[in-house]
């Protein structure tokens, strides 16, 4: 069994250097920390293969979406020459909610031609171009719209698009968005909880 | 073959041992059987059998981690008075603190393999084999300087023992330059542990730079009062001499460093309170609650409790020259920080998370049963290096243990030129 | 399967490594080695020191597996990023009315697991009156249950990652298994991420989420168009995030969330193009980002159309 005392170990008292050792200690502690708090190099890496991306198609407008066949085409029911224009409650579409300003159907829908729309000159439009009509009041939104940033589009940010036009989102004839059902909640943390434990012989059931 | 004999030395001395210490043995392995029976459970089911959730994505492995990283940096405690001042009485004892540094990093490193979702991955952390993310993240940093560390200690460990075992003096220049890089490494684990939780400037709990002295103040505090319970065990089982003097320095230090770490706490929460913003949140979630989430609210202010205590018991000369009042002290200390580090520094810093989800976390029984584990397998190395430690570097002859202490003047004050 | 030609080479090796990964674990008796666990998964290097033919390999090996997993072809992608292009984000606080869509949309199409439950939008919801002053992604209640929304006198508030310019998440990660691609995506190597969760604390916007156990994701609703390091099944034990659906908008299609967005308050596009819509609101709305006092510069704007 060696007895000899390994502790004293044969070193001398520290004498004055004791000091200088501390300060030497203390910097290079300093040294370690400021590696750890030093400048960062980024590197750059290998690029793997990329696709390029589509051309920039012309805009595809995305058209309102078809009217009912019994409602469309108009003519099969407003056959007589001229509407009554006076505003009043009417026999007909009682499915219409009319909550457009102070709208009436005949300021939008042409008195004549039953299938068209018309702008504030009496110039025909299109009900699949009803946009032409829209923007005469809310011309405000135009630049939004054309930059894609009022309303929405759907496809390619680079490539072919579809720009929804108003009414894909809007009803004409009561704008406002109505109020949706909200899809589930998320869980609570707490709600996450291991099936499996607790029921162990269940573990890992898949679904069969 | 002098390593030859060394290592049969070794083995013998781990080995052979009284009915007592088989005992102890087997008790520390059903720890270790407990532990290894919750991460099965971790291991098959995932993470999921934790307390944890994405809220609170830390808890007590990370806790304890960096309070165990902490007790492995306060072998400092010993070095410095040890090896820098040459102070006989802790320099006699200084290869125990080294032993209690290494049981606690291999602990710290052992709950962050139990916290990691992929630790057969680990080495994708190493240098070379990996791809560490140095010097930009503090994980990293923090990995490389505690493995630095551990392999550092047990160098001079086993050096130091190899070289009582030949009964022949060590090579001075060897021995007291890793003695003396130990010091700053110390330093460094505990900083870089402070490191890893202060710069995320995501959670304000966390991000205020007097985290770190506050990490290495209160370390200062846990590590010497482990060692000092540990130390008188060893007394008892091993009978090998400590000097009390060494025990009293130690104390007399903690008691200044828990004055340091008080202070520290004392900054941050009138800070805090009086800053009153919305970051506020998270220190009164640990100390009132909010709403009705109050789950941690007691053990803060016992941990508070603790340390005051500690600190009163440890300052006063008659406490602490007391042996009761100086373990109460010691322990009370180890339990203080122990609630401050483990408990109150990671959990009300993801309490309530970014998106303002309070999610109380409690560790799950698996997290406890692994936890538990570590704490054998801690024990266990630190068992099994003192039993080899404790005939080479203690040996019987202990008439010096009669000589008074050397000097009624304390190291502390002394102007080094008086040496 | 894309690339008929990356079959014959490299499976003789694969093979072998697998018997051999199978007896190592049967040995060890590790409870994961039935789980599939072998060694060429374990030895696999991060994705960006992968080969063109490990790469290739790799991706065969993945189709080859979801595929039998999940019954019905899936493809494993790995486009790269294109030239010239930075991805950013805007969202119309004025619009958004907390229905939702976006969330299911997106778990739908990047295979976000059911169960547990993984979601990578969140929508917060606030007191208008409150929200005019100030908005805290903290402040926020994601748990909402209304029959109708939007709600009288609240407002609504998606988050999800922000692909920051200087995101805080990369510079935790201690492996580099997350890293931020030339075209500002913020995106993670589901193979290399070691799970520990540090880029989950220092992300400010709780964009991230660990995959707690092996997510259960029903064969049927899984989108067979994947990326590697995108909506590709995710194994246990890592972190996942939203990636701007990586597999969409690198072949130039619009994120799940904008096309599925009711309301159009959604923009997607290229942040170094003057035309492009995100440039355009940048330019002429009023835009904030969250948290900006943390300087991760968002390129996620938020914005009052």
């Amino acid at each position: 069994m060696p007895s000899q005392g390994a502790g004293a170990g044969g070193i001398g008292p520290g004498g004055p250097r004791a000091p200088w050792v501390l300060l030497a200690v203390v910097i290079l502690a300093f040294v370690m920390l400021a590696v750890a708090g030093g400048p960062l190099a980024l590197r750059t890496e290998r690029p793997y293969p990329s696709r390029p991306l589509g051309l920039e198609p012309e805009p595809a407008l995305l058209p309102p979406p078809p009217i009912d066949d019994e409602y469309f085409p108009c003519e099969d029911c407003h056959e007589e020459e001229s509407a009554d224009p006076k505003v009043r409650e009417l026999d007909e579409h009682d499915n219409i909610e009319l909550a457009h300003g102070d709208l009436w159907c005949l300021d939008c829908h042409d008195a004549d031609q039953r299938d068209l729309l018309h702008l504030s000159d009496a110039s025909p439009v299109e009900m699949a171009e009803s946009w032409r009509l829209c923007t005469r009041c809310h011309a405000k939104k135009i630049p939004d719209w054309r930059a894609g940033v009022h309303g929405k589009r759907t496809g390619h940010w680079r490539g072919p698009k579809e720009y929804w036009t108003c009414v894909v989102c809007h009803d004409p004839h009561s704008p406002l968005f109505k109020p949706l059902e909200p899809r589930p909640p998320p869980k609570r943390a707490s709600e996450i909880q291991l099936r499996i434990y607790g029921e162990q012989e269940e573990t890992s059931d898949e679904e069969p | 073959m002098n390593i030859l004999n060394f290592a049969i030395f070794s083995v013998k001395a781990v080995v052979q041992g009284s009915r007592a210490y088989y005992a102890w043995l087997a008790f520390l392995i059903v720890l270790i059987l407990i532990g290894i029976a919750g991460y099965s459970q971790q291991l098959i089911h995932g993470h999921i059998v934790a307390g944890l959730r994405d809220p609170v994505p830390w808890g007590i492995f990370i806790g304890t981690y960096a309070f165990f990283v902490g007790v492995a940096a306060a072998a400092v405690a010993l070095a410095v008075p040890g090896y820098v001042y040459h102070w006989q009485p802790i320099k006699e004892i200084v290869v125990l603190g080294e032993i209690i540094a290494i049981s606690a990093v291999v602990m710290s490193i052992l709950f962050v393999m139990a916290d990691l979702g992929h630790p057969e991955r680990f080495w994708h952390l190493l240098p070379v084999l990996g791809k560490p993310n140095l010097p930009r993240s503090m994980i990293a940093m923090n990995v490389l300087i505690l493995n630095a560390y551990l392999v550092l200690n047990l160098i001079i460990v086993t050096y130091f023992l190899y070289c009582s075992f030949r009964g022949r003096p060590y090579n001075r220049i060897f021995f007291m330059t890793l003695m003396l890089v130990s010091i700053p490494a110390a330093i460094s684990i505990h900083a870089t542990t402070a490191f890893i939780f202060n710069v995320l400037p995501s959670r304000p709990y966390w991000n205020s730079a007097i985290l770190v002295p506050r990490f290495i103040a209160s370390a200062l505090c846990a590590g010497p009062a482990l060692m000092v319970l540990a130390f008188q065990v060893l007394r008892k089982v091993a009978r090998i001499s400590i000097k009390d003097a060494a025990l009293l320095k130690m104390t007399e230090m903690m008691a200044i460093v828990m004055f340091v770490n008080l202070l520290l706490f004392f900054a941050e929460v009138i800070t805090e309170y009086r800053s009153a913003t919305a970051h506020t949140i998270h220190i009164r979630y640990y100390f009132e609650g909010v709403e009705d989430h109050v789950s941690l609210v007691g053990w803060a202010w016992t941990g508070a409790a603790c340390n005051v205590l500690a600190f009163l018991l440890l300052l006063l000369p008659q406490t602490r020259k007391y042996p009761v009042t100086m373990n109460l002290g010691c322990f009370l200390a180890f339990v203080g920080v122990f609630i401050e580090k483990g408990i109150g520094l990671v959990l009300p810093g993801f309490t309530p998370g970014t998106l303002g989800e309070l999610y109380e976390y409690a560790p799950a029984f698996p997290e406890l049963m692994i936890s538990v584990g570590i704490a054998g397998v801690g024990t266990l190395v630190f068992t099994v290096l003192t039993k080899i430690a404790v005939p080479l570097a203690f040996h019987e002859d202990e008439e010096s243990s009669q000589e008074p202490v050397s000097s009624p003047m304390e190291w502390s004050q002394r102007k080094p030129v008086a040496y | 399967m894309k690339n008929p030609e990356r079959g014959a080479r490299g499976a003789s090796r694969r093979e072998f490594l697998k018997t051999a990964g199978a007896g190592l674990g049967a040995v060890a008796g590790v409870p994961g080695a039935a789980q599939g666990f072998d060694l060429e998964s374990f030895f696999q290097r991060h994705f960006r020191e992968l080969t063109q033919e490990d790469l290739d390999d790799l991706l065969l090996r993945l189709e080859q597996k979801y595929s039998k997993q999940y019954r019905k072809p899936v493809q494993v992608g790995a486009i790269g990023p294109n030239d010239g292009v930075v991805f950013g984000y805007g969202l119309d606080i004025s619009r958004c009315i907390g229905c939702r869509r976006c969330v299911y949309a997106c778990i739908e199409e990047n295979n976000q697991s059911r169960d547990p439950e993984i979601h990578w939008i969140r929508v917060l919801e606030y007191e208008r009156e409150h929200a005019v002053r100030s908005i805290d992604p903290d402040e926020g209640n994601p748990f909402y249950d209304h029959d109708l929304v939007p709600a009288e006198g609240k407002l609504y508030l998606p988050v999800a990652c922000q692909q920051c310019e200087n995101p805080p998440c990369v510079a935790a990660c201690p492996t580099q298994a997350t890293w931020q691609e030339p075209d500002g995506i913020v995106v993670i190597d589901y193979d290399w991420c070691i799970g520990c969760r540090y880029c989950m604390a220092a992300c400010p916007y709780g964009a991230r989420h660990f995959n707690w156990r092996e997510p259960e994701i029903p064969a049927e609703e899984i989108n067979p168009d994947t990326h590697i390091i995108g909506n590709r099944p995710r194994p246990h034990g890592v972190v996942e995030k939203c990636t701007f659906c990586i597999q969409r908008t690198r072949k130039g299609r619009y994120p799940a969330c904008v096309e599925a967005c009711p309301v159009g308050a959604r923009k997607f596009g290229n942040l170094l193009d003057p035309e492009s819509e995100i440039r355009y609101l940048l330019e002429h709305k009023r835009t904030f980002a969250l948290k900006a006092e943390l300087a991760t510069n968002p390129r996620f704007f938020y914005f009052y159309g």
